[in-house]
């Protein structure tokens, strides 16, 4: 085979052929995932074997016209890279270093963005309150008839006491609660909020704000006849878990709008991809506030009908959250 | 530049239609992966649906057998909170412990992969797949409610979900809003296969060729040949259909070359495989010296190398 040995590129395959074959047979097993863990000394080899192919596919490129044989090594160093990053997480990891630390810590980088965020809702709850105090009939500009369930400036005081104290159906009607809960206007205000930001912060600040004039239009109503209290302690045992919720949402969007209108020293779409690593963190923990405040919403609020208790529970477990956010994930100097 | 001059150039006008993604790892070799098209993107989206909402029927079904005396209506409840469940933790824990495959990936022969050369990170894993809640889910569930929506609004949604389709449109990768935050982008698996070298099974020296012989080709015609000799190896008889396209071939790289001694029908194949090993060793040889012939167009003894290798 004297054309074999003439032939410089063939030579080269000859050499390091069973490297490969023994790369190949690593990657297939490391793709197969979890179910068959790599050995360390498999794993060494892995890192070992992946460097020296990349090697061979560097130099093939340059002394190799076997077409063939540079589309294999490009597929397998392809292969042998995802491998060798893969990402080396647990979920129990995962979940751990979001609750203790990660978490936490974006809220407080975020507090600009969640301050924005309370100050549009606020604002808006004023300005509902103040308006319907001067015209009842601001209540349908602010309110959409779909989400009042019958609780308008024409309804009786009675009716309006009803709503307040109806304790529900039993555990299928919370669960279809929980449900409606979900699905319902709020967290898609909440979707809104938090995605829409990145449009220079305005559609953020006018959905938490039309969330804001909402609230204060329907709290405006129940003052108005007395009811002020009941209903604080109605909206309290899930809304300070569910505003809060929306707020935080919107913080996320606020942060994205910001880092696109004051990139700073970045490229905008870096800025972007940047202030995205805590929105993200933001979205996840308003994700999970919504899914407690719909628990409590659909199973909370029919089970206890006593205005104080409403209001020991809403606010209770708005001092965990905030003592979540405010406590946990320090870390020691 | 639409018109090609050369052969060479005329195939990669035609090989332009798939796009691909130079990756640099921190080893610094460059590696080549071809960019997913979304059409098979949107298969492996309906794929990993249907999955979803198989296993969220199947819990549904589990939970309604269990002694709570459930009812229909509350079925119906359970099914659509479950899929509401089971969605974003499906799409983030297949891709972080399958390292960017979801099964409908995985049956797509597609991976998501990191833009900047590492590995994938959480951050991206959870970024890309909240945002497919906003991209795809959320405009999705409202499309089946669009008869509720009125015309403005659905005018609206429509708008929206056009914007979204188009936004993969605009960049090299065809990354979603969801992969432009999250750095990620969407490649097709690579399949490896390692094929024989067909120098290594080339015959005995029947047939000798010069350096007169071997002026005439370059890289583009000789790998041209590595595929009709793929197709027809040497061990094997060769198939009826082919002999007549091999006879002529060899005739005409005769004629190309100047290579004057006859060669009988019956040893066309191995005449073929021999001037394959011959013209390779060559060009190789050339191009080591920094010679490269991109094709038979290349400019004698000039070295025209390709400007971007120079």
């Amino acid at each position: 085979m004297t054309d074999v040995a003439r032939i410089r590129s063939a030579r080269f395959r000859e050499q390091r052929e069973s490297d490969w074959l023994a790369l190949e047979t690593l990657v297939q097993k490391a793709e197969r995932g979890a179910a068959a863990k790599l050995s360390f000394k498999e794993a060494r080899d892995l890192s070992r074997l992946y460097r020296s192919t990349a090697t061979s596919l560097s130099v093939a490129r340059d002394i190799s016209m076997d077409k063939a044989l540079l589309a294999y090594l490009e597929a397998l160093v392809a292969r042998a890279y995802i491998a060798v990053y893969a990402p080396q997480e647990s979920l129990a990891g995962v979940v751990t270093r979001f609750f203790a630390s990660s978490a936490p810590q974006a809220m407080r980088r975020s507090w600009v963005g969640v301050l924005l965020g309370f100050v549009a809702m606020a604002l808006g709850g004023i300005i509902a309150y103040a308006l319907f105090m001067q015209d009842e009939s601001w209540f349908y500009t602010f309110m959409p008839m779909e989400m009042a369930g019958g609780r308008h400036p024409g309804a009786s005081t009675e009716s309006l006491r009803e709503v307040i104290f109806d304790n529900g159906e039993g555990a299928i009607g919370g669960l279809s609660f929980f449900a409606a809960f979900l699905f319902s206007h709020n967290t898609r205000i909440a979707i809104f909020a938090f995605s829409l930001g990145i449009f220079a912060c305005v559609p953020s600040f006018f959905l938490t704000l039309y969330q804001g004039l909402t609230l204060g239009a329907f709290y405006a109503l129940h003052d108005s006849r007395d009811l002020g209290y009941e209903v604080f302690g109605w909206l309290s045992i899930h809304g300070v878990t569910e505003l809060s919720a929306i707020i935080i949402a919107s913080g996320g969007g606020f942060m994205l709008g910001l880092a696109f209108l004051f990139p700073g020293e970045m490229r905008r779409r870096d800025a972007i991809r940047a202030a995205s690593k805590d929105a993200m963190k933001l979205a996840l923990i308003a994700a999970i506030m919504l899914f407690v405040a719909g628990l409590l919403e659909g199973f909370g609020r029919q089970l206890v009908q006593d205005t104080e208790m409403r209001l020991v529970i809403g606010w209770g477990i708005g001092a965990l959250w905030a003592g979540w956010f405010l406590l946990a994930g320090w870390e020691r100097r | 530049m639409a018109h090609a001059r050369t052969p060479a150039e005329a195939a990669k006008l035609e090989g332009a239609g798939r796009r691909y993604s130079i990756l640099t790892p921190p080893e610094g070799v460059p590696i080549r992966f071809e960019i997913a098209t979304l059409i098979a993107r949107f298969g492996a989206q309906i794929a990993d649906i249907l999955i979803t909402a198989i296993g969220a029927l199947a819990l549904t079904l589990v939970i309604a057998l269990l002694p709570f005396g459930i009812g229909f209506q509350a079925a119906g409840i359970v099914f659509s909170l479950l899929m509401l469940f089971m969605r974003a933790p499906y799409y983030i824990m297949a891709e972080l412990f399958w390292n960017g495959r979801t099964l409908g990936k995985r049956l797509t022969g597609l991976r998501v992969l990191s833009a900047d050369g590492r590995g994938l990170t959480t951050h991206g894993i959870v970024a890309r797949n909240i945002m497919k809640e906003v991209e795809v889910f959320f405009p999705g569930t409202m499309l089946l409610s669009a008869g509720e929506l009125g015309t403005f609004w659905t005018a609206i949604l429509l708008l929206w979900i056009a914007i979204l389709l188009f936004v993969p449109l605009t960049n090299k990768k065809r990354q979603r809003i969801g992969d432009i935050l999250a750095n990620t982008y969407v490649a097709r698996q690579p399949k490896t296969l390692l094929l024989p070298d067909l120098a290594k099974v080339s015959p005995e020296e029947e047939f000798v060729f010069s350096a007169s012989h071997l002026e005439h080709y370059g890289r583009f015609e000789l790998q041209t040949l590595e595929t009709l000799l793929r197709a027809n190896p040497l061990d094997k008889p060769v198939k009826t259909e082919m002999r007549a396209t091999l006879i002529e071939v060899a005739t005409q790289i005769r004629k190309k070359i100047g290579f004057d001694d006859s060669v009988p029908d019956a040893r066309v194949l191995a005449f073929l495989h021999a001037f394959y090993t011959a013209q390779r060793a060559y060009l190789e040889q050339k191009q080591l010296f920094g010679d490269v012939r991109d094709d038979k167009h290349h400019q004698e003894g000039t070295g025209k190398a390709r400007p971007d290798n120079s």
